[in-house]
């Protein structure tokens, strides 16, 4: 565990007062978070609500308006290989003429640096990465003949081949099959055992509570964050969400007030 | 063959191989047009060093005009970045603006030397062997077959060390900023080596077929493989092939050879694109026929296990009643009954009757319950 100079564990991120603006269309407004390390936490709220631009502007792929980002208490580019990425399924083109491995390879790249090649060190390490996500026997497919679950776990495994103690996840569920969600899950835990932080853009509100410790609640502006106990609670959803939503009822797990017997 | 032949081809080649390696990257990073674009507006980068240095043969025309492609990828990623117009109308409004001015230049000023609009626009691959290159009094050959070895080469170097950043920047760009590969200098490093190609080439194959060699041979190679290294690989044997094939039509039919070579690529890739094995249309059209009588063979073995040892089975199960009960045409039915048999599902009893055999039922009832 890395600390800070007071002996504190310094947290796995930091952000402090971030505004992102795409022109003059602010889409992150005065963001404050502090992510602990070896927490598994989900960054949830609607369409346009900036979580994908939360990740990137952590990331330094996105021009920050205003504000500062730490990890592990130092810049992202002094932090890059304690950072594994996981971008939306949909932003790459799977067409690409390429195989399973050769994409999970793509992990190491990062630590390789300018012009070294991966060797056989590193093809091993891509192996046993597919089968922690059980695609071993998909080394060798045409990435363009995988189904969208198998397409996450390949990306799932490209990022434990970075061998990084923070993992960024850009909705690692987003349309996956219940085989690949549970094997996600798994892994996601497991990164936890190892003491490893994972921050995942999530979508589904009812797995929240099930999957994550805490949660950070957005919409342009940050709402809530915290331990999901405190957190993730109707009022909060319902800033975030606007008033009318349905489909909110017993998603925290909470029960309704007034709703009791 | 004479040595001018033999030259010419060899040129031809190497001008064809040279562009097609790049090419390779300009198609998977959808950049298939910004390549006509930079080999039309380093023409203004040659016609502004020429003024400048008064010599067709400096080698700052080189320099310049490379330089000048590099612009055209900046002004027309500037011009997106305005959101005021989309990005291929960004690459239309930048390179006609670069292009027409060079064009006013050499009409204006220029006229009178060997820089015409023919050569522009077409190159004039068969003059080419009587620039010859000499040291100390040497014949050491074609001066652009040299110049063309030297950016072939250069491709070929480029790819190999920079293979890996190159491939996981046009597959995952966010991926590769977050590991701190620059996109952005990898995206000028490389259009700067499409440009100095594209100057290489201009002198041989004019402007306007550039772009035929760039792209043509690399997305005929892509409906060939999935493999990268053998698309690169592949590109350059088609790209070489149409060079040669290009040289001999010219010759037979006594036309343009730069335009014969792109012409040339042009026919390589619509064979690709009808009998590629698993992506070409042939292939498609068998594959959805095959399908269509796969599906039909199961709804007749369906048809079959309803009505066996029904009362009406003798009505049913005849070979032609299939047309009035299916709605088939006789010559489809017969296809689908003669399908069917040469796989052992079903077996033609006298009176025209089918019956299914002991595998036949298994598969039908399998597929019902499925």
């Amino acid at each position: 565990m890395i600390r800070s100079e007071s002996g504190a564990p310094a947290p796995a991120i930091e952000v402090n007062d971030l505004t992102v603006a795409y022109g003059e269309q602010p889409v992150l407004w005065d963001i404050d978070l502090t992510i602990r390390q070896g927490s598994l936490t989900a960054i949830v709220g609607p369409n346009g609500a900036g979580k994908t631009t939360l990740i990137k502007a952590v990331l330094e792929l996105v021009p920050r308006a205003a504000g500062r980002v730490e990890v592990l208490g130092r810049p992202y580019r002094e932090a890059r290989g304690e950072v594994a990425y996981v971008p939306q399924r949909g932003s790459v083109d799977w067409d690409f003429p390429t195989s399973v491995l050769d994409v999970v390879l793509m992990g190491t790249y990062g630590r390789l640096g300018w012009i070294r090649r991966p060797g056989r060190r590193e093809r091993r390490e891509a192996m046993e990465a597919l089968e922690k996500v059980g695609m071993e026997a998909f080394a060798d497919r045409q990435i363009s003949q995988l189904s969208g679950g198998q397409q996450q776990r390949v990306f799932l495994a490209r990022a434990l081949v970075q061998e990084a103690r923070i993992h960024l996840m850009d909705e690692p569920f987003q349309g996956v099959d219940a085989r690949t969600e549970k094997a996600i899950v798994e892994v996601l835990r497991e990164l936890r055992a190892r003491g490893d932080t994972v921050v995942c853009v999530h979508h589904a509100l009812q797995t929240v509570r099930e999957y994550f410790d805490e949660v950070a609640i957005l919409n342009v502006r940050m709402i809530a964050a915290g331990p999901v106990d405190e957190a993730f609670t109707e009022q909060n959803l319902r800033l975030a969400y606007g008033g009318r939503v349905p489909f909110l009822q017993g998603v925290t797990g909470f029960e309704v007030p007034g709703d009791g017997p | 063959m004479s040595t001018l032949d033999v030259e010419i081809q060899l040129l031809a080649v190497v001008v064809a191989v040279a562009c097609a390696l790049p090419g390779v990257f300009l198609v998977l990073r959808r950049l298939a047009l910004m390549s006509d674009a930079i080999s039309h507006s380093i023409l203004l980068g040659i016609v502004l060093a020429f003024f400048w240095v008064q010599d067709l043969a400096h080698p700052f025309l080189v320099l310049a005009a490379t330089a000048t492609g590099v612009l055209t990828v900046a002004l027309v990623e500037a011009l997106h970045r305005t959101r005021r117009v989309k990005e291929d109308a960004a690459i239309a409004l930048v390179f006609p603006a670069l292009f027409s001015m060079a064009v006013l230049l050499i009409a204006r000023y220029a006229g009178d030397v060997h820089l015409d609009v023919d050569a522009v626009l077409l190159g004039e691959i068969a003059f080419s062997p009587f620039r010859r290159l000499e040291v100390a009094g040497m014949d050491l050959g074609p001066r652009s077959l040299w110049l063309m070895a030297v950016i072939l080469v250069l491709n070929i170097v480029a790819l190999a060390v920079f293979w890996k950043e190159l491939k996981v920047s046009t597959f995952d760009a966010g991926l590769a900023a977050a590991m701190g590969f620059s996109p952005a200098l990898i995206h000028y490093g490389f259009m700067g080596l499409v440009s100095v190609t594209a100057v290489g080439a201009f002198d041989a194959v004019g402007s306007i077929l550039v772009v035929a060699l760039m792209i043509a041979p690399p997305a005929a190679a892509w409906l060939l493989t999935d493999r990268l290294p053998v698309m690169v690989v592949l590109s350059g044997a088609l790209a070489a092939l149409s060079a040669v094939a290009g040289f001999w039509a010219a010759r037979a039919i006594d036309a343009s050879i730069a335009g014969s070579m792109a012409a040339m690529a042009g026919v390589v890739f619509l064979a690709a694109l009808l009998f590629a094995p698993d992506r070409g249309v042939v292939a498609g059209v068998r594959r959805r026929a095959r399908q269509r009588l796969d599906f039909a063979r199961t709804m007749l073995m369906v048809h079959l296990l309803n009505h066996e040892g029904s009362a009406r089975a003798r009505v049913e199960n005849q070979m032609d009643h299939l047309q009035e009960h299916l709605r088939w045409s006789p010559e489809f039915a017969r296809r689908v009954v003669r399908r069917a048999e040469r796989q052992g599902l079903l077996e033609r009893r006298p009176g025209g009757r089918l019956r299914l055999t002991p595998l036949g039922r298994e598969e039908a009832r399998h597929r019902m319950v499925r």
